[in-house]
């Protein structure tokens, strides 16, 4: 891992994350021997509570930065489609990685028509067995939330029938329990890691990020908890002298596990990532209250999140990601944002001009990359990146400017 | 500018700026400009540095051994091994402006590969900028492949355009399409004079999109090879509807001035050198 952010105190429970991942596909292997059901899912609504409530071992699909698995993919689903969505196609066709040959069904959300249409193209060439969840377009409106309501009823039914049980509400209690706890300790680390002297980066806790979407999640909560703990205990990291690298927050189009191009570009030239909104970052994590242990509760509270960016929303005025965004810029002290978007994801593309403009507004500089997976544009983006550097360092006098 | 004669003393330091195309190299002694170099860019990007900044130094009547810092910017700056430092073309061009023109706010690079759009403020330091994507439309590379289609020096490409009587719209900037668009033009007997105008206006039209994220605001200032077209001067100032400022240096060297100009600062700052 080439990076330039590092910590100098080692970090025992993060080793005990990456172990236990290493572990993981065994582990799921023999629940999958007893019996118990894998539901790989896709996107931004399908919740985990109903999943565990079943029983079933959920498995966050997606893997990215592997342009031979688009080249697969684009065999299957239109060349247009975005890259992540051609990938994931690729992944699941090709099934080499270490969890999707475990898959028993596909749960995706339409938040993204381009997810939908993933789903469609996976269960018909390579015949998964699939269950979508639909979203409504007007997702703030009472008949978008009775919709989704509905949407997740059915889910839930269709859920029943292939798992053979039904949804116990005491199951569901601990379901929504277990996963809050996460939610709150994961939201703890970022706002840790932002701090000076922190003895984690933010990179490690997005790799921590990323071992929640495979590992048991209880297990996870220990593993999580164990680190905090740890984490008060030791020394403040002396080597990470504030002030001297740029602090950058990254917004956009995920970055799923794999896919480090404009990571390493970013730490390489001497940038700190400070924090992110990224759905495969913080952002799932964010703002969730389930107030009830009923499908109908969790399903408001999936819709009343920070919506997915697929979601149209008209007014930027008042669009509540751009707030959520300038309360997280303060938050994690950013001094200026890198907008990812992957080729062909309009939803991401669609509104970073208006953003670039509000956030330039209040002060933040703002650089746009636009880019794939394949490496051919790595020389270009990091002249991007160097120069947008140059100029943070530059307008917040980062140890002296170019 | 030969300084032969004139003698230098003082503390000296160099910019030099490896592009795809062609290095560049400025020296400055107490703040001034006293020499450059202008050659083509070979295949080791290290030798050629080396190289331009000889010239340069060779123009000022300079050893190198005088030299208090040297910058290095462009492509070539991964592999400069004989600089202190380097910096990107975006901030070099900033700065090489802003040492020219202090009045400069915005500046449109085309160099042989990359287009650019570059926002300053007044102390030159980059407030914002856009690039053009990986190819090759619209940029100094694909002007040496039209000149080569129409037979006329690069330098009188721009001549050539500026004596049409009518503008023939193209279709694309894209350098393969332009290329038969072209001569299946020339074929149904349009003017090479007025097909030159269209593909200027074209490369214009693309510059005009780098300009919607970043924004205009005057002076604005033309820097890179491209910039000694004269066609291309007066196709972006009637598309943009901006003047340009007129360059009283080759605008080419706009970037090694700026990493000269950087360099300066450094050395200052450091105190390898006294403030001018
Ligand atoms: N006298 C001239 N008239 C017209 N065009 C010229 C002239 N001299 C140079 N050019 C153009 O300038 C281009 C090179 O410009 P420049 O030196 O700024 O590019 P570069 O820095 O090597 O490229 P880049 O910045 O893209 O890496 C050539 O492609 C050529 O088209
Ligand atoms: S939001 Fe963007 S990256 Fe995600 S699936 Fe849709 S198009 Fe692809
Ligand atoms: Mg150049």
């Amino acid at each position: 891992m080439s990076s330039s952010v590092t910590t100098a105190v080692k970090v025992n429970t993060l080793e005990k994350i990456r172990q236990a991942l290493k572990e993981r596909p065994a582990q799921i292997a023999a629940a999958k021997q007893k019996g118990q059901k894998v539901i790989g899912w896709l996107n931004y609504f399908v919740p985990e509570e109903i999943l565990l409530a079943l029983d079933t071992i959920p498995v966050r699909i997606g893997t990215g930065g592997d342009e031979q698995l688009v080249d697969f993919g684009g065999r299957y689903i239109s060349t247009k489609n975005c890259v992540f969505v051609r990938s994931v196609v690729g992944l699941l066709g090709e099934k080499k990685d270490a969890y999707t040959p475990l898959l028993d069904l596909l749960a995706a959300d339409a938040s993204c028509l381009q997810i939908f249409r993933l789903a469609e193209v996976v269960k018909y060439y390579f015949k998964y067995e699939t269950a979508i969840l639909g979203v409504p377009r007007s997702f703030t409106a009472p008949e978008g939330r009775a919709y989704f309501r509905q949407e997740l009823r059915s889910f839930v039914e269709q859920l029943e029938k292939f798992t053979g049980r039904k949804l116990a509400e005491d199951k569901l209690n601990s379901a929504i329990e277990l996963l809050a706890k996460i939610r709150v300790t994961l939201r703890y680390l970022y706002e840790y890691q932002a701090q000076d002297y922190a003895n984690l980066t933010w990179r490690e806790v997005f790799e921590i990020v990323h071992a929640g979407f495979y590992l048991d999640r209880a297990e996870y909560l220990k593993l999580l908890q164990e680190l905090v703990v740890e984490l008060e205990t030791l020394p403040v990291d002396k080597n990470r002298i504030p002030g001297l690298q740029p602090r950058i927050f990254l917004t956009g189009s995920q970055l799923s596990p794999g896919d480090v191009k404009l990571i390493n570009i970013i730490e390489d030239l001497g940038g700190q990532i400070v924090g992110d909104d990224l759905w495969t970052g913080l952002s799932s994590y964010l703002d969730i209250q389930i107030t009830a242990p009923t499908v109908d509760a969790v399903a408001d509270g999936y819709l009343a999140r920070v919506p997915h960016a697929a979601l149209p929303y008209l007014d930027i005025g008042t669009d509540s990601r751009i707030k959520k965004l300038k309360e997280l810029l303060q938050k994690f002290r950013a001094q200026a944002v890198i907008d990812h978007t992957l080729r062909y994801c309009d939803p991401y593309t669609f509104k970073a001009g208006e953003t670039k403009d509000i956030l330039n507004n209040e002060g933040y500089p703002f650089l746009e990359i636009h880019t794939e997976y394949a490496s051919s544009d790595v020389e270009a983006i990091r002249t991007r990146v160097e120069a947008f550097l140059e100029l943070v360092r530059t307008r917040n006098d980062v140890a002296g400017g170019i | 500018m030969t300084n032969t004669e004139k003698k230098i003393s003082g503390d000296v330091v160099a910019g030099v700026d490896v592009g795809s195309l062609a290095a560049k190299s400025v020296i400055i002694a107490d703040g001034e400009i006293v020499g450059h170099g202008l050659i083509p860019s070979g295949f080791n990007s290290e030798e050629t540095g080396k190289s331009v900044l000889q010239h340069a130094l060779n123009s000022a009547g300079v050893p190198r051994a005088a030299l208090k810092y040297i910058v290095a910017t462009g492509y070539g700056r991964i592999s400069a091994d004989y600089a202190n430092k380097t910096v990107t073309e975006i901030s070099c061009h900033a700065r090489g402006a802003n040492f020219l023109y202090p009045s400069v706010r915005t500046i449109i690079d085309i160099g042989g590969q990359d287009c650019k759009a570059i926002r300053l403020d007044s102390s030159g330091n980059v407030v914002d900028f856009a690039m053009n994507d990986k190819c090759a439309a619209g940029t100094g590379r694909f002007l040496e492949v039209m000149s080569n289609v129409f037979k006329v020096k690069l330098e009188d490409l721009g001549d050539l355009a500026l004596s049409a009587d009518s503008i023939v719209p193209m279709s694309s900037t894209c350098t393969v399409f332009v290329e038969s668009e072209t001569i299946s033009l020339i074929a149904r007997g349009e003017k090479p004079a007025n097909i030159q105008a269209g593909i200027h206006h074209a490369i214009a039209n693309r510059i005009s999109g780098l300009f919607s994220r970043v924004g205009i605001e005057s002076d604005v200032f033309f820097s890179g090879g491209v910039a000694k077209n004269k066609g291309m001067r007066k196709a972006i100032t009637e598309v943009l509807k901006v003047n340009i400022v007129e360059p009283t240096f080759d605008p080419q060297l706009t970037g090694a001035l700026g990493a000269a100009a950087i360099a300066w600062k450094n050395a200052v700052r450091e105190g390898l050198c006294q403030a001018a």
